[in-house]
């Protein structure tokens, strides 16, 4: 096990006229659990196939503890990969299935089983060497393809989707699990995945992939509290967009007046620097509801539209007065609510969590003119014109 | 007063969602038309089998009357039984080598060919798709009659005979492995061979190591097919095989079944093809479901159908 260090260099791949990833660069440290988040199709499994060795690279570069191996096969490179399907080998044991690997290292016999078993313990295995994989659980079968992986001692691992055959509850415990194992064994992890909550409890750093693109990268508060843009706030959990139009006069710097209808509103956080139109973005948690007419600033009439119970909170639709709908959580903790559907309400939206993003349909006029060529991709499906 | 009862609806009975019309009715009840065909059809297939095989047993000389039972045109009888009359037994023997040896030889080439094309994708294996289904497709005699002019006119090094019938029979019957093992590599997928490149192995070692354990119940099911299908071949060993000891069970029944050798000890030579290919086609099916035990979706429908070619 030595390094872990990956670093990706404009890495592109195109299939036949559709670009998958586009010039990617980014860098993972070594020990450092990374996720690649985003909606199907948007690359980040053709990321993982290209390092892993399966897919060639169209152009670019990837360096392993600073050595290219975008041209090696996948058996002569030091990462291992853990498959979505799993892939166990039907016809083998479970300690067959581990030491499948270790056969082409040449290691002693006596080695060999003990590396096995330790892979198994660490898996929390023990017991079951002789049980076939069809005789296992999915979330057995999973953490046989982690020991099967983990027992060759690869400088990276990378996992593809690897929870995502498995029942909400056990992929709950197994996220926890994955993450004391990694810092357990110190490999970097590359993690791809479409679920944001996996993303954010496990990664250290994620990048959210949009396109072929790295939309942000950062560490899990960071894209969660400061997204980069539309799409990111968007795919990161429930986030509710606005439009509305930035009022000249700010210092560029200082919380920026905002136009939104007939309101006005005040944003502390974001691009505090836009200008013209613009998306404001606001969790759902960050947002109270009122009893109408109540004053002050930041303050937006509104009714409730609808109420959706979900156990332990309940999501209110609050139309506002603009014309958007606004979605809020409300924690259950035995009071009961004090409106109800069709009730008018005052919705009060924290300058602080009211961020200010570039508008999706801006941004993509302007990444289309950095790239004049001849992707086929529409980036949003929204026309700027 | 009951009569009216009776046509009031009774309010604990729903009412038929399609009142009138030409229901009629449980719509439950037996198929009896479709199950009669089904009978009748079985009978009309079976039933001459059947009379052919009983009559292999039958003491006397006739193919037509019964005269009690007896085993004597199968070992008994010192000179036209099957065990020792040496044209029978030689079409039996011949029918067997035929069996052994193309089995032996066109399985690993359709193997080789199905992995061919289905993983090592070029422009060439979208064309070699099409020669997979060049049994099915061409007209078997036409196949015999050009494979016999092949080998009289410009291959003479094979000459007529056990060569030319499993050469012929290798080309005829590939189709078998190639299909079935190509089905099989497209449920697989590609992912155990990448996990298995993850680890460490080689192409070649993937497929020693993943794909050929993976694949044998599928090899197996098409060596039991061209097994099958070669003990019945009857066009092709007919044009290929010389005179003497090189015609199979197949040939000498048609040759004989009009004039020559007659009577039960050809019904007793047809009844132990019948049970060749019936055991080829049993052993297969067992160990099908016995190789795929560990395939939890596995059901005897599917063995039947691998078996079966489908």
């Amino acid at each position: 096990m030595s390094g872990g260090h990956v670093k990706l260099e404009s890495l592109t791949k195109r299939f036949d006229q559709a670009t998958a990833v586009h010039e990617i660069s980014l860098e993972i440290q070594a020990g450092e659990f990374f996720s690649l988040l985003g909606p199907s199709g948007c690359g980040k499994t053709t990321t993982l196939r290209m390092v892993a060795g399966f897919e060639p690279p169209t152009t670019g570069k990837i360096l392993l503890d600073g050595v290219d191996v975008a041209n090696l096969p996948p058996n002569r490179r030091q990462v291992n990969t853990v498959f979505q399907s799993y892939a166990l080998f039907p016809f083998l044991t479970v300690a067959e299935n581990v030491a499948f690997g270790l056969k082409y290292k040449s290691v002693p016999k006596a080695e060999l089983n003990s590396r096995v078993a330790e892979a198994l313990e660490l898996v929390q295995l023990t017991g079951y060497e002789k049980r076939r994989p069809n005789q296992l659980s999915g979330g057995q079968q999973q953490r046989v393809a982690l020991a099967r992986a983990l027992v060759l001692r690869p400088s990276v691992l990378l996992l593809d989707e690897p929870l995502g055959a498995l029942d909400a509850k056990l992929r709950r415990t197994l996220q926890v699990e994955l993450g004391v194992l990694q810092k357990q064994v110190g490999i970097t992890f590359l993690y791809v995945t479409h679920d944001q909550e996996e993303a954010l409890t496990m990664s250290d750093r994620l990048a959210v992939m949009n396109h072929g693109r790295v939309a942000q990268l950062g560490t899990p508060e960071e894209v969660y509290n400061e997204p980069a843009d539309a799409y990111v706030a968007d795919f990161l959990g429930v986030s509710n967009l606005m439009d509305a139009r930035v009022q000249p006069g700010g210092d560029g710097k200082g919380p920026c007046q905002l136009r939104m209808g007939d309101f006005t509103l005040e944003a502390a956080a974001g691009r505090l620097d836009a200008t013209g139109t613009v998306k404001l973005a606001i969790r759902p948690e960050r947002i109270h509801v009122e009893p109408y007419e109540t004053t002050g600033a930041n303050r937006v009439p509104g009714m409730v539209e609808r109420l959706v119970f979900l156990g332990s909170t309940t999501h209110v639709y609050v139309r506002l007065a603009t014309g958007s709908t606004l979605q809020t959580l409300v924690r259950n903790d035995g009071a009961e609510l004090p409106y109800s559907q069709g009730t008018a309400v005052s919705v009060a939206i924290p300058a602080e969590a009211l961020r200010v993003l570039p508008d999706p349909a801006v941004s993509a006029a302007e990444i289309r003119d950095e790239t004049v060529g001849n992707d086929v991709l529409d980036l949003t499906g929204t026309n700027s014109g | 007063m009951a009569s009216t009862a009776e046509s009031v609806s009774d309010p604990a009975r729903p009412e038929p969602l399609h009142s009138g019309g030409r229901q009629r009715g449980n719509p439950w009840r037996r198929p009896w038309a479709l199950e009669g065909f089904t009978w009748l059809y079985i009978l009309w297939s079976i039933v001459p089998i059947g009379i052919a095989v009983l009559f292999s047993f039958n003491k006397g000389a006739s193919q037509a009357t019964w005269q009690g039972f007896s085993t004597k045109w199968y070992v008994g009888n010192q000179v036209t039984s099957v065990l020792h009359n040496p044209s029978l037994h030689h079409a039996v023997v011949q029918t067997l080598i035929l069996g052994v040896l193309t089995t032996l030889i066109c399985v690993p080439i359709g193997v080789g060919f199905a992995i061919g094309v289905d993983r090592w994708r070029t422009r060439t294996s979208q064309g070699l798709n099409l020669v997979m289904i060049f049994s099915f497709v061409i007209p078997e005699l036409l196949l015999a009659v050009a494979l016999f002019l092949l080998v009289t006119q410009a291959l003479t090094f094979i000459s007529l005979g056990t060569e030319a019938e499993v050469a012929g029979l290798v080309v005829w019957n590939l189709s078998w492995p190639a299909i079935i093992v190509r089905a099989r590599l497209v449920s697989i997928g590609r992912s155990y061979e990448e996990a298995a490149a993850d680890l460490g192995a080689s192409r070649m070692g993937a497929i020693r190591r993943v794909l050929i354990p993976m694949l044998m119940p599928a090899i197996f099911a098409s060596a039991v097919l061209v097994f099958a299908s070669t003990v019945d071949d009857f066009v092709i060993v007919e044009q290929l095989s010389s005179t003497g000891n090189t015609q199979p069970m197949s040939v000498l029944i048609y040759s004989n079944v009009h004039g020559g050798l007659s009577g039960p000890a050809l019904n007793a030579l047809a009844t132990i093809l019948l049970v060749i290919s019936l055991a080829a086609a049993l052993i297969g099916f067992i160990a099908y479901r016995w190789m795929t035990r560990g395939e939890r979706t596995q059901g005897s429908t599917e063995a039947l159908t691998s078996i079966a070619g489908i």
